[in-house]
């Protein structure tokens, strides 16, 4: 064992690689079954790729022995470039030359007709193990750490030796984890007490989650053969137990506000718009979801100039858009630049519509609903004409794909974008309504037109801008919806039941009914979600807003009035 | 509005009815298939599934037209009233279904037998829809108790106007989404199709599809009868009191509440009645019929005809609907554009509808003669109230 562990240490040499390659060249030429196993258990260490494929094709039967002039005997593998027959070039395992014949030209070979070198279970065993620790010296960490969690959960003591030198040497923490982690799991089945004892005592110290199945089983047996444990291990086995369970408790409760957190965001980003248009104006604009369309399709235009360009049809005529041609970073910050442009094009949709078709039903609230829905019937298939029917493609910038995982919880980078972007802009439209001009004439207008008016402010033109408001808050939703969902003509009907709920819900007129309905329901849903399923999950919290709107008719949060029918 | 009919309206119904009822069916039972007159079975059933439809609409118009709630979940009705019957029709096609089993074929699919082996196969609230009657009966109970209990809870705490909408939006978005799921028995996304008999007719032939076809038309008429006799006692003053203002009925003395309740659960019965016609028809019935987007189209069909009186909803349901049944074929492409810019011009400048165009006409008319002449003349008060004041924001 100890000159195993010496060989896997110092086989890292430069100088190691030819070594190893004759190693497994001897191994594979020797008759005796055990030298064989021994020789290949040297290999460990090598990270040499030869070696590797070598190993590997001699697994499946697919390494062969080439006798040379002098009657050397070297094993050889064929190219992996093979033509349309199967034939291929010898690779020689000694030198990863090709096998030339007398002129120099490579021999070529015919897999069908040549003989494997032998092997067995016991050989094909040994090269798996081999193969699997390569994977522990492998350059990159991710395929490390995997490589060391999968061959923990074997609990093979041959692997121990491996991690402990491993461990002395790794740079990677998230490695260093694992590789502790696998010592303690391979260490829970040692015969020896004591360091079973220590090793679940270690294991509940990392909370580790993967060792939970296998300190279960480990407790089965203990209560099945009571003797074969100490009343320490037994006590160290519930107490990591629990504690990892616990830990998992904790994790799932604070993965699941998490992640109804990030739910929550979309939700209020999409209805923010909306507690805009339908909140303080009265307005039922059913073509909300569209206008969230409009900014999603704008993001998508934007990534096509700032990319590679693009191509649509408008009206029937193709149109095709130069792209700026950039890459990389410089490409990563068309999704900034979308975020603007989406509220400006949603806010001049908005602002159209509203001059177009809303302002004569003001007073007509039912059908301002009826025509803005034949709107959003003109807008989606105005999507389908221009851009397809199919979902396009918005391609999340590198800053928002990937996660981070912080005590075995996933936090993905795109979630937290969307929850810092709803902060973001619920806080900028309180301060746009609170601090502005424009938000007080806003308000005035919302509580009392007509005195609004009376006292000088433009309430025509206080409408525009707050639908176009509403509408650029829908754009940028859009935009952000575009990173997390598909971007197709029907994008904005998917939300549009959810939107209205949320706005009805947290109370009419209200932001901070908006806010917190959309947090209730986010949240409920994601609790909901695991028992139910998410079609279940969803019914069942409709029915519940309809039942709470029971309890409190007009929301959360009641905006007082003494009117009537406020 | 009065219980006598005036002569024109009395002329117009006999035409259309007779039109309908006699004339339509009569060209497809009696006129050889090879004449150009003759009505094909096909045809015979499109027009029936419209008239199944105007039923629907005229419920829509008695809740929206005359008491000023507007349901944007009156396909549920429809569609709880055509499973119900559905439920009938799919038992009853026994053995002859793809898998030659005692229970639908989707039971069997979903492997039903495993889930209720006491019963074949068969979920125990399916057992007495084996009986005509019951399911008949259903198609009216269960509609009309969806609708008490929503409308119960919704109108006791006064929930109105936009919010009504928005909740009874919700309500059918849940049940669809409800009955997508193939755990609630009522076969999922393909829903309940592949009839063959109803009550031992082949549901194929042509006679049954006429005397189906029949049976639209007179629940059509009988509808219409019902309505206009409603509309038109004292119970209709108070509907169309509520309409124009709710609060000053309440103050009153009148419990607004029951009465809304009242005319939602008469609408529910009547979509539900026109679901339970439409479903062997159109030989299928599954959940996307429920989906909110139908309930706004029929809405529509209604704002489209002009509400607020009986004609004009069965105008614009079976008017639109041909024209969609054309539109789809001739300019598909086109046709969500000519939906939806008819929705906005409708809406806009045709807040009567289509039957409202002739005194719209007249009072544009009217005004414009009136600038022209050198004495004013004094306009006729309009004798239809303003649709609604309600809802209007402060």
């Amino acid at each position: 064992m100890t000159a195993i562990t010496l060989v896997a240490t110092t086989g890292r040499a430069a100088d190691g690689t030819n070594d190893y390659r004759s190693l497994l060249s001897q191994a594979v030429i020797l008759e005796d079954g055990p030298a064989q196993i021994e020789l290949i258990k040297q290999l460990v260490g090598a990270s040499d790729e030869l070696v590797a494929r070598g190993l590997a094709a001699w697994r499946v039967n697919e390494l062969y022995v080439y006798t040379s002039a002098d009657g050397a005997k070297i094993p050889f593998l064929l190219d992996a470039q093979q033509d349309s027959e199967g034939k291929g070039r010898g690779v020689l395992l000694t030198d990863g030359q090709f096998i030339k014949d007398n002129h120099g030209e490579p021999v070529i070979f015919l897999a069908s007709g040549l003989t494997p070198a032998d092997t067995n279970s016991k050989l094909r065993k040994a090269i798996k193990t081999t193969l699997d620790l390569f994977a522990i010296a492998s350059p990159m960490p991710n395929m490390r750490r995997d490589a060391v969690i999968k061959l923990g959960q074997e609990q093979n003591p041959e692997y121990l030796p491996y991690f402990q030198s491993r461990l002395q040497i790794e740079p990677n923490a998230q490695v260093i984890a694992a590789l502790s982690e696998a010592v303690a799991l391979t260490q829970i089945v040692s015969p020896d007490d004591k360091i079973r004892t220590a090793a679940i005592n270690s294991l509940a110290r990392m909370q580790s989650i993967n060792a939970l199945d296998f300190l279960k089983q480990l407790e089965k047996k203990a209560t099945l053969a009571p003797a074969k444990y100490s009343p320490q291990t037994a006590r160290a086995l519930r107490d990591a137990i629990v504690r990892i369970e616990t830990h998992i408790w904790w994790g799932h409760f604070f993965g699941t506000a998490f992640r109804g957190l990030s739910l929550a965001s979309v939700l209020l980003i999409a209805a923010l718009g909306l507690a805009i248009t339908f909140g303080l104006m009265g307005v039922i604009n059913m073509a909300h979801g569209e206008i969230m369309a409009v900014g999603a399709y704008t993001t998508y235009l934007v990534q096509g100039v700032f990319g590679s360009g693009l191509l649509f049809s408008l009206f029937g005529h193709p149109v095709s858009v130069k792209g700026v041609g950039l890459s990389g970073g410089g490409l990563d910050c068309y999704f900034i630049v979308a975020l603007a442009a989406s509220f400006f094009s949603a806010a001049l949709v908005g602002l159209a519509l509203e001059r177009g078709v809303i302002r004569f039903l003001y007073k007509r609230p039912l059908e301002s609903l009826l025509a803005t829905w034949g709107v959003s019937l003109v807008l989606q298939q105005l999507f389908r004409h221009t851009f397809g029917a199919a979902n396009v493609s918005v391609v999340s910038p590198s800053w928002l794909s990937g996660s981070f995982v912080v005590s075995d919880i996933l936090f993905a980078y795109n979630r937290i974008f969307v929850i810092g972007f709803a902060v973001f802009i619920v806080f900028g439209t309180y301060l746009l309504l609170t601090r502005t001009s424009l938000g007080l004439q806003i308000r005035a207008v919302m509580q009392n037109r007509a005195m609004a008016s009376c006292v000088g402010v433009r309430t025509d033109r206080v409408n525009m801008m707050t639908f176009a408001l509403g509408s650029g808050l829908a754009g940028m939703a859009g935009a952000c919806m575009s990173q997390i969902a598909n971007v197709g003509p029907s994008l904005g009907q998917s939300y549009i039941v959810d939107c209205f709920m949320i706005v009805v819900l947290g109370g009419v007129g209200n932001l901070v009914g908006t806010v917190s309905a959309a947090c209730g329901v986010g949240v409920t849903n994601q609790i909901l979600e695991p028992w139910l399923g998410a079609v279940l999950g969803k019914i069942i919290v409709l029915v519940g807003i309809i039942l709470f709107l029971q309890w409190r008719p007009n929301g959360i949060f009641v905006t007082r009035s003494r009117g009537l029918d406020s | 509005m009065t219980h006598t009919f005036t002569k024109r309206e009395l002329i117009l119904i006999l035409l259309l009815a007779l039109g309908g009822l006699v004339v339509l069916p009569g060209l497809n039972a009696f006129v050889p298939a090879a004449s150009a007159l003759h009505v094909s079975s096909f045809t015979l059933s499109v027009y029936g599934k419209y008239l199944t439809y105007a039923v629907l609409a005229l419920g829509v118009n008695l809740l929206w037209g005359y008491t000023g709630i507007l349901s944007l979940g009156q396909c549920l009705f429809f569609s709880l009233g055509g499973y119900a019957l559905g439920m009938y029709l799919m038992l009853m096609i026994g053995k002859l279904g793809q898998y030659k089993a005692d229970i639908p074929d989707f039971m069997v699919f979903l492997e039903f037998l495993t889930k209720y082996p006491a019963t074949g196969g068969l979920p125990p609230h399916w057992i007495p829809f084996k009986h005509f009657w019951f399911a008949a009966a259903m198609v009216i109970i269960v509609p009309a108790v969806v609708a008490y209990g929503f409308g119960w809870l919704a109108f006791r705490s006064r929930i109105k106007g936009v919010y009504f909408s928005i909740l009874s939006q919700a309500l059918t978005y849940a049940a669809c989404l409800m009955f997508f799921r193939n755990d609630f028995t009522f076969g999922g996304n393909n829903g309940l199709t592949d009839f063959k008999f109803l009550l031992g007719y082949d549901i194929n032939a042509p006679g049954t599809k006429r005397v189906l076809y029949l049976c639209s038309a007179g629940l059509l008429l009988l509808t219409y009868l019902f309505c206009r006799w409603l509309t038109a006692t004292k119970f209709g003053l108070i509907q169309r009191a509520i309409r124009d203002s709710e609060n000053r009925v309440l103050f009153s003395g009148y419990a607004t509440a029951d009465f809304k309740l009242f005319v939602f659960v008469i609408a529910a019965i009547i979509a539900g009645l026109g679901g339970a016609l439409f479903v062997p028809q159109v030989g299928i019935i599954n959940p996307s019929e429920m989906s909110p987007e139908k309930s706004l189209e029929a809405v529509v069909w209604v704002a489209v005809g002009g509400r607020g009186n009986m004609l004009g909803p069965i105008l614009g349901a079976i008017g639109i609907n041909s024209l969609k049944s054309y539109a789809t074929h001739a300019w598909a492409e086109q046709w969500p554009y000519i939906l939806g810019f008819l929705f906005i011009f409708v809406t806009v400048f045709m807040p009567k509808g289509i039957i409202g165009l002739p005194a719209q006409l007249g009072e544009i008319k009217r005004r414009y003669s009136a600038r022209n002449q050198p004495t004013p003349v004094r306009l006729a008060p309009d004798s239809v109230p303003p649709v609604s004041s309600e809802g209007a924001r402060k």
